[in-house]
């Protein structure tokens, strides 16, 4: 796309995965600041530490591909989007946003640029994508459905039938578990037994492959390897992501740490938006890999960009 | 003569047969019994495909509204309505997130009304009155081969959603074909079977033959009543029935579902608000524990009760 491409004369590097990244990073930080406003009445979860795989998917979507998303859906649409301007008109459901003020948030779709499905139950779009890898499947287009879960969604009994009708049917889906080890306000710990996900798509003869540390060509290059397993074995695979949802809180009064879940984050929009100094930040990993100046300067080249485009 | 489940099965092939693009799907509708004939010999035009899927219900709803988006079609027989409360999520939910755009397919669940009886406690749902209220979609209940010509040849594959109930009751039982000039408005919605002038009688739900039943004590007392079928279980124009009913001054009402919010209440108000009868007479079930084990489940009807309670006794002309 046209906002992610850019080019530093003193880096040999592919950038664009950097770019989108940044992008997804600071178009939410702007999203979060209309939120300290106010100015939504639909409620919003930010995916701040989802960016790589979201901008990882998004490269390696092929022009007859779909995604499938689930409430948490910033980071996508985002990095999907041709306009930011349009993503927030829809977070103020004016007729101007992407889906004409018809969805606000946790239901977002774009089906021009790919997101054909958001929903806000939990494990809901997991069937509609079987059903959309079904639709592809006896019209032969060849075009691959990503679905994206989450440790939480995975829980419900649709993840298994969904899984199971994939396999059965041979569909090239991708699905996509987001692993941040909490369920709104509990810990997986806290909450249910450990459910191993390789033994599960073991179970059902389904490709399964673990991504970790944020680095978005490592994830293209991964992705990009399992959404051709998906096609040449006409069976779905399982990607599970570890990822950290930034912003998260220590409630005073009880001193309990507790995981960013919607509305506003404790962070704010600037031209750098490091959030966290270790790998759980996806940006924190861009400056590992290209060196801190350069990508500063990526950075903000993007927030001069968005701010152009928002207020234009 | 034609059993009811054959009818149906030769409707839905033809209709099928001249469908391109269209995904038919459930569980062994391509084997065994075919759901009791139900999906024998089923076939889409171009670019069809006939699946036989797994026990997984829920997904089968929402797989329907999948294919929906890429803007084929889907019909996703059901073996028992009430298999379809796994679904509900879909019905409900997914579809309030699409229902808005443009280009979609066309997804129908046919579903069949385990009202046979004897099934046990957890088989007898004969609510698609309620499914569809919850979901705000509509629902077309196939009583005879009037209704089931318009019903399936204009809602089995058509752009949008709906789901279409089918009696299990009367699946070996020789299809309804009432002689006469039957006529509907062009969705299918309300079905006028007869025309008469000393009551106006109304099937709610499957309860054409009850209905029937009494039009024919009506005219073993050598009394005319007007006969009309609500097929579409969700929000039809019944104008064509008040009319009726403003003429005859007299109304049956039958209803043979089991839900406590039926849509036959809702006509009932508007009946006795805009036409104020002089005699009204409700044929219907309220909710006993006996639902709660294996019964005939049968609406029965007192025909001569029901005229005597009209002030038409059954035995004055006959």
């Amino acid at each position: 796309m046209q906002h992610t491409a850019i080019a530093l004369d003193h880096v040999r590097e592919d950038l664009s995965p950097a770019a989108s990244v940044m992008r997804i990073r600071l178009a939410q930080l702007l999203v979060n600041e209309s939120l300290r406003k106010k100015e939504f009445r639909v409620p919003v979860h930010l995916a701040l530490g989802h960016e790589a795989i979201a901008a990882s998917v998004s490269a390696v979507m092929g022009e007859k591909d779909w995604l499938c998303l689930t409430h948490r859906n910033a980071h996508y649409n985002i990095a999907r989007a041709t306009s930011l301007k349009a993503e927030l008109a829809e977070l103020r459901l004016t007729p101007e946003g992407v889906a004409g003020g018809w969805l606000g948030s946790m239901n977002m779709a774009n089906p021009a640029r790919g997101i054909i499905y958001s929903s806000s139950i939990l494990g809901n779009n997991l069937s509609v994508a079987a059903g959309v890898a079904l639709a592809e499947s006896v019209a032969a287009t060849g075009g691959v459905v990503f679905a994206t879960t989450g440790d939480g969604a995975m829980e419900e009994g649709s993840l298994y039938e969904s899984l199971e009708f994939m396999k059965s049917a041979r569909l090239a889906n991708v699905v996509l578990i987001e692993n941040n080890g909490w369920s709104m306000f509990t810990r997986i710990s806290e909450r249910r037994c450990v459910i191993r996900t390789d033994s599960l798509a073991d179970a059902f003869g389904i490709p399964y492959e673990r991504l970790t540390g944020n680095d978005p060509w490592r994830y293209i290059a991964a992705l990009s390897r399992l959404r051709n397993i998906a096609i040449e074995q006409r069976s779905p695979v399982i990607v599970e992501i570890e990822v950290s949802t930034l912003g998260d809180v220590t409630l005073p009064a009880e001193g309990r740490h507790i995981n960013y879940h919607h509305g506003v984050a404790p962070v704010t929009f600037s031209d750098w938006p490091l959030i966290k100094q270790d790998p759980s930040d996806p940006v924190h990993v861009l400056m590992e890999r290209l060196g801190e100046p350069t990508a500063r300067e990526i950075a903000g080249r993007i927030h001069a960009s968005l701010l152009d485009e928002i207020n234009s | 003569m034609t059993d009811y489940v054959e009818y149906i099965n030769s409707r839905i092939r033809t209709r099928m047969s001249s469908a391109e693009r269209l995904i038919a799907y459930g569980q062994n509708i391509a084997a065994g019994s075919h759901l009791s004939g139900l999906t024998r010999g089923l076939a889409g035009g171009r670019g069809s495909s006939i699946i036989n899927t797994p026990n997984i219900e829920n997904a089968l709803a929402g797989i329907g509204f999948g294919v929906m988006l890429r803007g084929m079609s889907a019909i996703f027989f059901c073996k028992q309505q009430d298999f379809l409360l796994l679904g509900m999520d879909h019905i409900v939910n997914t579809y309030n997130a699409i229902r808005h755009r443009g280009g979609l397919g066309s997804f129908t669940i046919v579903a069949i009304v385990v009202d046979s009886g004897f099934e046990g406690p957890q088989s007898g749902l004969h609510n698609l009155s309620d499914i569809c209220s919850i979901a705000q979609v509509p629902g077309y209940l196939v009583a005879g081969r009037y209704d089931a010509d318009i019903i399936i040849d204009r809602h089995l594959v058509s752009p949008g959603f709906r789901l279409i109930g089918v009696s299990q009751r009367l699946f070996r039982t020789p299809v309804i074909d009432l002689q006469g000039m039957p006529s509907s408005n062009v969705e299918g919605d309300i079905f006028q079977y007869y025309d008469g002038g000393d009551a106006t009688v109304v099937a709610f739900g499957l309860a054409l033959p009850q209905a029937i039943a009494i039009t024919r004590g009506f005219d073993a007392a050598h009394r005319t009543a007007a006969l009309f079928s609500v097929n579409n279980v969700w929000m039809p124009d019944w104008t064509a029935i008040l009319s009726s009913l403003a003429r005859t001054g007299r109304l049956v009402v039958v209803d043979d579902g089991k839900s406590a919010n039926r849509q036959s209440d809702r006509f009932l108000k508007d009946a006795l608000l805009h036409c104020r009868p002089k005699a009204v007479v409700d044929v219907g079930r309220r909710f006993s524990i006996d639902w709660a084990r294996p019964n005939a489940d049968r609406l029965e009807v007192d025909v001569p009760a029901v005229l005597n309670e009209l002030g038409l006794p059954s035995t004055q002309s006959a």
